[in-house]
């Protein structure tokens, strides 16, 4: 039974320093070793968990959210007032997006999506988190310089356009909705989705490159 | 709890490194870890509680090891603290005593199973509670300039700041008791700051910085 005893987890992280194995390969597998020796989890369940994030659920669902909401105004309307029955449209209701928030930008704002406390992120609609989302240097630049975090990631912002950082302390998890790139008027669903990258949907990209369909 | 957990506004970790490798596991253990994560997890356990755990990892582990190795770690300890496994049998790397309350045996889950089930865990955490929320939209606040010794959602970089409350969100568990396993609901707001409050260096930008922040850590400006 959990007895929420903060001073005895602390204890425990100093005990695991000399007793785990050294490296993280190593310190999981010791876990999942344990753990299934226990009954309390089943190796094929993991198999199946890893196929599920590597091969079903990642960042095309959002990219496939964002090219409906380009596309179809009325699915745009239901999208930014209630984002999570929306996306239960598309079958993409899950992990973490229980209360998911959009944010768009236009010509006069871009945002930026970061969580500063551990690394909250959408899940059931971008699949696993980036590496670079989840480190140090991202979690605690993004609220404080986010035109130079921007700048490294190759994306310059104008004066005139407002940067709102949406730092993510809650369990709302946001989608940035990119602007439609010029020249797409006539892509179809698919071939917009196909433009809309995962970094976009955090908002560390801003202008799609348009590449015709079926060039990629 | 001010750890090293509370990264936003931090100084001297360098260049992102934007082109890193990340799709959408870099190593085996790393799906094994995010599997794990998914399918075990002590039954009683509150998301705040296991994010404290994974704040209470030693600074050090917790600024230089990788994401999902850092998972392990809590659930090292949460599994640990709860009794379901032994520093021992951390030792003996397997099984040593039998748990005092075994789960029901897991059920094998399939990839269409997880699929089927994943719209079950869209989680909501919000509830209609009696009373009427502090703050309206447009409203002037500040947060509170002290932290607290245990869990909480209010940054440190937010502290003793003015800020406008932005959107209400209804009522959402509190993170600082849930994190002691005490579901209770308090109201909720989108509040946003002006980077130019925040950061001495940004006097003349007109950037903002959004955060979701619970009533009791405001107070009318």
């Amino acid at each position: 039974m959990t007895n929420y005893d903060a001073q005895e987890v602390a204890r425990i992280h100093q005990e695991l320093r000399d007793r785990l194995p050294q490296d993280p390969a190593s310190r999981v597998g010791a876990l999942e070793k344990i753990l299934t020796e226990k009954g309390l989890v089943d190796p094929q369940s993991i198999d199946a968990w890893v196929e599920a994030y590597q091969d079903h659920i990642g960042p095309k669902r959002g990219a496939h959210v964002v090219a409906r909401a380009w596309n179809d105004v009325g699915f745009k309307r239901r999208l930014m007032a209630d984002a999570p029955a929306a996306i239960d449209e598309l079958g993409y209701l899950g992990r973490a997006t229980g209360h998911l928030k959009v944010v768009e930008n236009t010509t006069t704002v871009h945002n930026l999506v970061v969580c500063t406390l551990c690394s909250c992120y959408p899940f059931s609609i971008l699949g696993m988190a980036p590496a670079w989302y989840k480190v140090a240097a991202y979690r605690s630049r993004a609220v404080r310089d986010p035109r130079g975090v921007l700048e490294e990631f190759g994306v310059e912002i104008s004066n005139d356009i407002e940067v709102r950082v949406w730092d993510s302390t809650a369990e709302l998890r946001y989608l940035v909705l990119p602007q439609r790139p010029d020249g797409t008027e006539h892509f179809d669903e698919d071939a917009l989705a196909n433009l809309v990258t995962r970094n976009s949907m955090i908002g560390t990209d801003r202008d799609l490159e348009v590449t015709a369909p079926g060039e990629d | 709890m001010d750890g090293a957990h509370d990264l936003g506004g931090q100084q001297g970790f360098g260049p992102i490194e934007v082109d890193s490798v990340s799709e959408p596991f870099n190593e085996e253990w790393e799906g094994r870890e995010w599997g794990m994560a998914q399918c075990a997890l002590t039954p009683d356990i509150t998301i705040d509680w296991w994010r404290h755990c994974r704040e209470l990892i030693l600074p050090e582990d917790y600024l230089t090891r990788p994401y999902l190795d850092s998972w392990a770690q809590t659930d090292f300890a949460t599994y640990i603290e709860a009794g379901w496994i032994s520093l021992e049998e951390v030792d003996h790397r397997g099984s040593l005593i039998e748990v005092d309350e075994p789960l029901d045996p897991p059920s094998t889950a399939s990839v269409d199973d997880i699929l089927k089930d994943e719209r079950n865990h869209a989680v909501r955490y919000h509830k209609e509670v009696e009373s009427k929320p502090l703050f309206s939209e447009g409203q002037n606040i500040v947060t509170n300039k002290e932290g607290v010794a245990g869990h909480t959602r209010l940054p440190r970089y937010v502290r003793g700041i003015k800020g406008v409350i932005n959107a209400y969100h209804g009522a959402h568990v509190f993170p600082d008791l849930s994190a002691h396993g005490k579901t209770t609901h308090q109201h909720l707001y989108s509040v946003v700051f002006a980077c130019a409050d925040l950061w001495p260096e940004t006097q003349n930008s007109k950037d903002k910085v959004f955060l979701d922040l619970w009533e009791s850590y405001l107070t009318e400006a």
